[in-house]
C-alpha cells in the first residue's frame, strides 16, 4: 500500500525545490506544480478502495497516539485531499499560460505550499499540527493575494493578514485552553475525554477555536477579508482561495465541532449562522457591479449554505453539503478561471465591460455559463443534486424552524440566480465593442473544459460520488468510530 | 428501449447535432432541423393510444426516474412536436438575416425536447429536471434579440425561477412524506394526507404552474417576453410553452390530489376550486381589455394569450367532464390559432423590416394576402366564430358554466366581446385601411412562412368542422382523470346541457354564403376603387396625410385605461427595487476599514461568551 504521508511530503519537498529547479532550467519551473499535483491525485485515487474499507491511521515517528502526531486518512480527509489535488491540478494547468509576468518562481512555490497546508489540515489528527498546517495555508495565501504588487493587492493582502492573524491568535488561545484542560492535543484523545469535563467549561475554548477557524472559512461576521482578497488576487489564486482555502477552513470547523467537541446543543445555532451567512453573501453579491467581487460574495453565500447543511447533522444533509462543496469547488473555480481571461481581455472587472464577450470568447463564455448554472443549481449540472439532497435532508427532519430556514435557502437561490443570469445576459445578448474573436490560450481552455466535463458528469450521474460522500459524512458524524480507529 | 426513450434520445441528441452541423454548413443544419422535427412528429404519432410506464434511469441517487405515456401526455407531446416542427420551418426564412442562428435552432429544439420530457415524465423529479432545462433555455431564447429583450428575459427567468423553487419545495415535501416521487404512487399516498398538506401542495404547485401559465396575478412576465422573443419562438412560447402550466394544473389537481379531493378541498367560501375559478375569471377580464390598449401587435397578442389562458383555467378548474373537455380543447384551439397569429404577425414584421407598431402599419391586404387570410382565420378562431375550433371549445366552456355559475359565464362572454374588439383592431390596423407610402414595396410572404400558416389555418377549420377528431382523444383524458365519459360523434357532442352538431351548422353557413354570393352575382356590378381612395365628403384627401389606424378606439380606451393599471407588475418591480435597495444597505457592513473588521471578530466572540454566561443556552 502507498503511504499517505507522501500526499504532504511530495508537494512540500518540491515546493522548496522550485528555486533550485528554476536555476537549472527556466522552462521546467511551471511544470513542477502540475507534476506534484498529478502525483497527489493519482495517489488519492489509489487510496480510495483501502480507505473505504478502513480509515488509515499513520503514526508519525512511530509514537502511538495519544503521544505522537498521527495522520487520519478517512473518507472525508481523502475526499478533501483528492479535491485539493484535482482543483490544484486544473488550476496549475491554467496557470501555465496565465502566470507569465512577475515573480513566477515565488508564485509556484507559494502555490504548492498553500496546497500542502490545505492537505495537511484535512489529514492531520492533531490539534497543534492542524494549527501549523493552517498557518502554512494562510501565510502563503496572504502573499499570493499581493502577487500583482499593485496598490489594491497589497492593501487587501494586509487587511487579510491582520484579520487572519487575529483569527490564528484566537485559534492558538483555544488550543492552549484545551491543552490546559486535557493535557493532550490528539483529537481522538480529546474527543474521548470530552464527556469527563463539564460542558460549560468547554464553551470558551470551543468558541475561540471556531471563531479563529471561522475567519478563514468565511463565516459571517468573520469574513470581511474575503471580498477584497478574492477580487484583487490573480484569478487562478481566487479560484483556489474560493474553491479550496475557505472550504478547508470549513472542514476544520466541522471536524472540531462534530468530532472533537460533539456538543449537539449548538448545532442549530450553526444552522442559523449558515443561513445568515448565505443571505448576506447573496444579497451583497446582488449589489455588486464588479465581477470578481460578485463571485467572492457568492462564495460567502455558498459557504453559508454548506455550513447550514453540515449543521443539520444528518447523513442526508451532510452528504448534500459535501456534494455542494464539491460542486462549489468546481463551479466557482470554473467561474473564476473563465472570468480571469475575460477580465484580461477587456481590461476591467466591471460587469458592463464584459458585454458581448459571447462573441469574442465563445468557449470562455460557455464555461462561465456552465459554472453559473451549476452554482445556481439548475439541472443537468452538478449543483442540482447537491441542492436536492440538502433540501430533502432538511425537510426530512420535519421541524418547523428548519422548514422556514429551507424556505430562506430557496429564496436566496432566487437572488443568486438573478445576479448570475444578469451576467450571462451581458455576455451573450448585450452588444460590446466589436473586437475580434480571440480564444483563451490552449492550457486555459483545457483546464476549463476539464471542469465543465466534471460538472456535467456529476450533474448527470450524481450516484458516482454519492456512495463515497455518504461514507465521508458518516466519517464526520460518527465520533465513536473515529476515536476507535485512532486509539486502537 | 421503449418508444419514449428513443424519442427523448432522438430529441436531445438532435439538439447537439444541430449545433455541431451549424458550424459546418447552415443549409445542412436547416435541413437536419426540419427532418429532425418531422421525425419527432412521426414518432409521437406512432405512440397514439399507447399507455405504459418505464424506469429509464437510476443514476440520480438511485431514485427511479420514470417515463410514462397516456392520452394526456400524448396530446401534449403531439402538440409540442407539431408546433415545434412548424416553427422550425417558419424560422428558415425568418432567421436568415440574423446572427448566431445555430444557437437559435439548437435552443429552439432544446425547448421542444425538454417540453416533451415534461409531459412524458412519470415522476416529479424527471418533471422538475426537464422543467428547469426548459426554463433556462427559454430564458436564453427570450433574451436572444438583445435591447429591450434583456429586461423581458430577466423578468421571465426571475419569476419562473421563483416558481420552480416553490415547486421544488413541494416536490421534496412529497418525497419526504411518501418516500416516492412516482406520480402513480403519489396519488395513493395523497389520499391519506392531511388537508393542510394537500393545500400546501396545491399552493406551491399552483405558484409554479401559475407563473408558467401566466394566470393573474403571476402574468407580469408574459407580455414583454412574448413581444421581444423572435417571432417563431413567440409562436412556441404562446402556443405550447405556457401550456405546460395547464398540463401541470391538470396533473396536480386531478392526478396528484385527485378529482374527489380537489372538488372539496378547502373551506366553503375559500375553497381551492372557487379561488382558482376567480383567478381564471380575472385572468380573462383584465388582460382582454389591456390587450385593447396595446399598440404593439405582438404585445396585443401576448395579452390576448393571458386572457385565453383564463378560459382554459375556467374550464379545467370547474371540474365537470364537459368543462374539462372544453378546457383541454380550448388549449388545443389556442395553440393552433395563437401560433398562427404570431406567425402572420411575424411575417409582417419580417417583410416590413421589423415594424410591429399598429399605428404605422395598414393596408397590407394586397401585398400579403396569405398573411391576411391566416390572420383572418386565426382571429375568427380567437373570437370563436362558428366553423372554427375556438367556437367549439368556447361553446363547451359556456355550456358547462351556464347553469352552475351564471356570473362566470357572463365574465367569459364579456371577455369575448373585448376579444372581438382587439381582434378587429389587430386585423384592421395591419391589413385594412390605407397603405402607408413607405410600405408600398412590401413583398409577399415567403414560402417557408406560408407553409406553416396554411397548415395551421387548415387545422383551425378542420377542428372547427369536425370537432370529434380532437374530442375523441380528449374524451379518453377526461375518463382517465375520473370524469364521466362524453357522448361524442365526429360532428359534435351531445350532453345534458345541449347538443352541438357542426355539420348542420356547416351546411347552414354554406347555404347562407351561397345565397349571398348569388345575390351579389345577380345584383349591380361593383366598382373597384383604389386602396387609398377614401370617402372624405367630396374633398380630396392627400396621400399619407391621414392614417385611419392611428388611435384606434381612442374614446373607449380613455374611458377604461384608468381601471387597468397593472398593480401586480408594479408590485413585483417594487419588490425587485426593494431587494436592490436592501442589498445595497447590507453591503455597507463591509466598510473597507480593517479596524471595523477586527472589531466584528472580537464582538462576535464577546457576544457569544456573554450570551453563554448570561443565559447559558448551551
Amino acid at each position: 500500500m502507498v503511504n499517505p504521508v507522501l500526499l504532504i511530503a511530495v508537494p512540500l519537498g518540491l515546493a522548496f525545490m522550485v528555486p533550485l529547479i528554476d536555476s537549472a532550467s527556466r522552462k521546467l519551473t511551471r511544470f513542477v506544480p502540475v507534476a506534484a499535483l498529478l502525483f497527489n491525485l493519482i495517489l488519492c485515487i489509489r487510496l480510495i478502495p483501502a480507505v473505504l474499507e478502513n480509515p488509515i491511521v499513520i503514526n508519525l515517528g512511530g509514537f502511538t497516539p495519544p503521544f505522537g502526531i498521527n495522520l487520519f486518512v478517512g473518507p472525508l480527509g481523502l475526499l478533501f485531499a483528492g479535491l485539493i489535488s484535482l482543483a490544484g491540478l486544473v488550476v496549475s494547468i491554467y496557470s501555465l499560460s496565465y502566470i507569465k509576468n512577475g515573480p513566477v518562481v515565488k508564485y509556484h512555490m507559494l502555490y504548492m505550499l498553500l496546497l500542502t497546508g490545505a492537505t495537511g489540515v484535512v489529514l492531520t489528527g492533531d490539534l497543534f499540527n492542524l494549527f501549523v498546517f493552517f498557518e502554512i495555508l494562510c501565510i502563503s495565501s496572504y502573499a499570493l493575494v499581493a502577487y500583482h504588487g499593485d496598490r489594491a493587492g497589497i492593501e487587501s493582502s494586509i487587511k487579510y493578514l491582520i484579520q487572519g492573524t487575529v483569527g490564528s491568535g484566537l485559534l492558538l488561545i483555544g488550543i492552549g485552553f484545551i491543552y490546559g484542560i486535557f493535557g493532550t492535543l490528539n483529537m481522538a484523545d480529546i474527543a474521548m475525554k470530552i464527556a469527563t469535563v463539564e460542558q460549560s467549561t468547554l464553551f470558551v475554548p470551543m468558541i475561540l477555536m471556531v471563531a479563529g477557524l471561522g475567519v478563514e472559512s468565511a463565516i459571517f461576521p468573520l469574513n470581511a477579508w474575503l471580498p477584497d482578497a478574492h477580487s484583487s488576487a490573480p484569478s487562478s489564486i481566487s479560484a483556489i482561495l474560493s474553491g479550496i482555502a475557505i472550504e478547508v477552513g470549513l472542514y476544520a470547523v466541522a471536524r472540531i465541532v462534530f468530532t472533537v467537541f460533539g456538543i449537539s446543543d449548538i448545532y442549530l445555532f450553526f444552522a442559523f449562522l449558515g443561513i445568515l451567512t448565505l443571505l448576506i453573501g447573496e444579497m451583497c453579491a446582488f449589489a455588486q457591479s464588479n465581477i470578481k467581487r460578485m463571485l467572492a460574495y457568492s462564495s460567502i453565500g455558498q459557504i453559508g449554505l454548506i455550513l447550514f447543511a453540515l449543521a443539520l447533522a444528518t447523513n442526508n444533509t451532510v452528504t448534500g453539503g459535501l456534494f455542494q462543496l464539491v460542486n462549489h469547488t468546481f463551479s466557482k473555480g470554473l467561474l473564476f478561471l473563465s472570468a480571469g481571461y475575460m477580465i484580461y481581455r477587456s481590461g476591467s472587472m466591471e460587469i458592463s465591460s464584459l458585454n458581448g464577450m459571447g462573441k469574442r470568447m465563445p468557449l470562455t463564455s460557455l464555461a462561465f455559463t456552465v459554472g453559473a448554472f451549476s452554482l445556481v443549481g439548475l439541472p443537468p449540472f452538478a449543483g442540482f443534486p447537491g441542492k436536492f439532497l440538502i433540501v430533502s435532508g432538511a425537510l426530512l427532519k420535519g421541524e418547523m424552524v428548519i422548514n422556514i430556514l429551507v424556505g430562506l435557502v430557496l429564496l436566496s437561490t432566487v437572488i443568486e440566480g438573478t445576479y448570475f443570469f444578469r451576467v450571462i445576459q451581458a455576455l451573450y445578448f448585450k452588444d460590446g465593442n466589436g473586437e475580434q474573436r480571440k480564444q483563451a490560450p490552449a492550457t486555459a481552455v483545457t483546464a476549463m473544459i476539464a471542469l465543465m466535463i466534471l460538472i456535467v458528469a456529476l450533474g448527470v450521474y450524481p450516484k458516482f460520488l454519492a456512495d463515497f460522500l455518504s461514507s465521508a459524512s458518516s466519517d464526520l458524524l460518527d465520533k465513536m468510530s473515529y476515536v476507535g480507529s485512532v486509539l486502537k | 428501449m421503449t418508444g419514449m426513450e428513443i424519442l427523448l434520445l432522438v430529441a436531445f441528441g438532435g439538439v447537439m447535432l444541430t449545433y455541431i452541423l451549424g458550424r459546418i454548413s447552415s443549409s445542412l443544419r436547416n435541413t437536419f432541423a426540419v427532418v429532425l422535427s418531422l421525425v419527432l412528429v412521426v414518432i409521437i404519432a406512432l405512440m397514439y393510444d399507447k399507455t405504459g410506464e418505464t424506469i429509464f434511469y437510476r443514476g440520480f441517487f438511485g431514485i427511479p426516474m420514470v417515463l410514462r405515456i397516456n392520452s394526456l401526455s400524448w396530446i401534449f407531446a403531439m402538440t409540442i412536436s407539431f408546433i415545434g416542427c412548424l416553427s422550425v420551418i417558419f424560422s428558415l426564412d425568418y432567421m436568415k438575416v440574423k446572427e448566431r442562428t445555430s444557437f437559435f435552432y439548437a435552443m429552439l429544439l432544446l425547448v421542444n425536447s425538454s417540453m416533451m420530457g415534461i409531459v412524458l415524465a412519470g415522476d416529479l423529479l424527471t418533471l422538475f429536471i426537464f422543467w428547469e432545462i426548459m426554463s433556462w433555455s427559454t430564458f436564453l431564447l427570450i433574451s436572444y434579440n438583445g435591447g429591450p429583450a434583456i429586461a423581458a428575459g430577466m423578468k421571465y427567468i426571475v419569476m419562473s425561477f421563483a416558481g420552480s423553487m416553490a415547486m421544488l419545495a413541494g416536490i421534496i415535501s412529497i418525497f419526504t412524506a411518501f418516500g416516492t416521487l412516482q406520480i402513480s404512487e403519489i396519488a395513493a399516498g395523497m389520499s391519506s394526507a392531511s388537508s393542510g398538506f394537500k393545500i400546501f401542495i396545491v399552493i406551491v404547485f399552483g405558484i409554479a404552474f401559475g407563473v408558467k401559465n401566466a394566470i393573474w396575478p403571476f402574468h407580469a412576465w408574459l407580455p414583454q417576453a412574448h413581444a421581444e422573443a423572435p417571432s417563431p419562438f413567440s409562436a412556441v412560447l404562446s402556443g405550447v410553452l405556457i401550456k405546460m402550466g395547464v398540463f401541470g394544473f391538470i396533473l396536480t389537481m386531478y392526478v396528484v390530489v385527485g378529482l374527489g379531493t380537489y372538488m372539496s378541498l378547502g373551506g366553503a367560501i375559500f375553497s381551492v376550486r372557487s379561488i382558482l375559478l376567480v383567478m381564471g375569471a380575472i385572468t380573462i377580464l383584465v388582460p382582454t381589455f389591456v390587450a385593447l390598449l396595446q399598440d404593439d401587435a405582438k404585445k396585443l397578442l401576448a395579452w390576448s394569450t393571458i386572457a385565453q389562458a383564463g378560459y382554459i383555467m375556467l374550464g379545467i378548474a370547474y371540474g365537470t367532464s364537459l368543462s374539462m373537455a372544453g378546457g383541454v380543447l380550448h388549449f388545443l384551439s389556442h395553440v393552433v390559432f395563437k401560433s398562427l397569429l404570431f406567425m402572420t404577425v411575424g411575417a409582417v414584421e419580417f417583410r416590413t423590416g421589423g415594424i410591429r407598431d399598429l399605428n404605422s402599419l395598414g393596408g397590407l391586404i394586397k401585398k400579403m394576402p396569405f398573411a391576411f387570410t391566416g390572420t383572418l382565420i386565426g382571429v375568427c378562431g380567437l373570437i370563436g366564430v362558428p366553423l372554427t375550433n375556438g367556437f367549439v371549445s368556447k361553446w363547451l366552456i359556456y355550456k358547462s358554466l351556464i347553469f352552475g355559475s351564471p356570473l362566470l359565464t357572463f365574465v367569459a362572454l364579456f371577455g369575448t366581446w373585448g376579444t372581438v374588439l382587439y381582434s378587429y383592431k389587430l386585423i384592421h390596423n395591419i391589413f385594412l385601411g390605407q397603405l402607408p407610402e413607405k410600405l408600398k414595396d412590401v413583398e409577399n410572404t415567403p414560402l417557408s412562412m406560408k407553409l406553416p400558416m396554411i397548415i395551421l389555418s387548415f387545422t383551425v377549420l378542420l377542428f372547427g368542422i369536425l370537432p370529434g377528431l380532437p374530442l375523441r382523444v380528449i374524451n379518453k383524458i377526461v375518463v382517465s382523470l375520473g370524469f364521466d365519459s362524453l357522448n361524442i360523434s365526429l360532428w359534435g357532442i351531445v350532453s345534458e346541457s345541449g347538443m352541438l352538431n357542426m355539420i348542420n351548422l356547416f351546411a347552414a353557413i354554406l347555404a347562407g354564403l351561397i345565397a349571398v354570393w348569388l345575390f351579389l352575382r345577380i345584383g349591380a356590378r361593383t366598382i373597384p376603387v383604389k386602396q387609398d381612395d377614401n370617402y372624405a365628403a367630396g374633398a380630396a384627401v392627400p396621400r399619407d396625410r391621414y392614417n385611419y389606424t392611428v388611435k384606434f378606439y381612442d374614446p373607449l380606451l380613455r374611458m377604461i385605461s384608468p381601471y387597468l393599471r397593472d398593480i401586480f407588475d408594479t408590485f413585483y418591480m417594487k419588490i425587485a427595487d426593494l431587494t436592490g435597495y436592501l442589498s445595497n444597505g447590507i453591503r455597507k457592513i463591509y466598510t473597507g476599514y480593517v479596524g471595523n473588521y477586527v472589531m466584528y471578530i472580537v464582538l462576535f466572540i464577546s457576544l457569544m461568551i456573554f450570551v453563554q454566561m448570561k443565559w447559558s443556552p448551551w
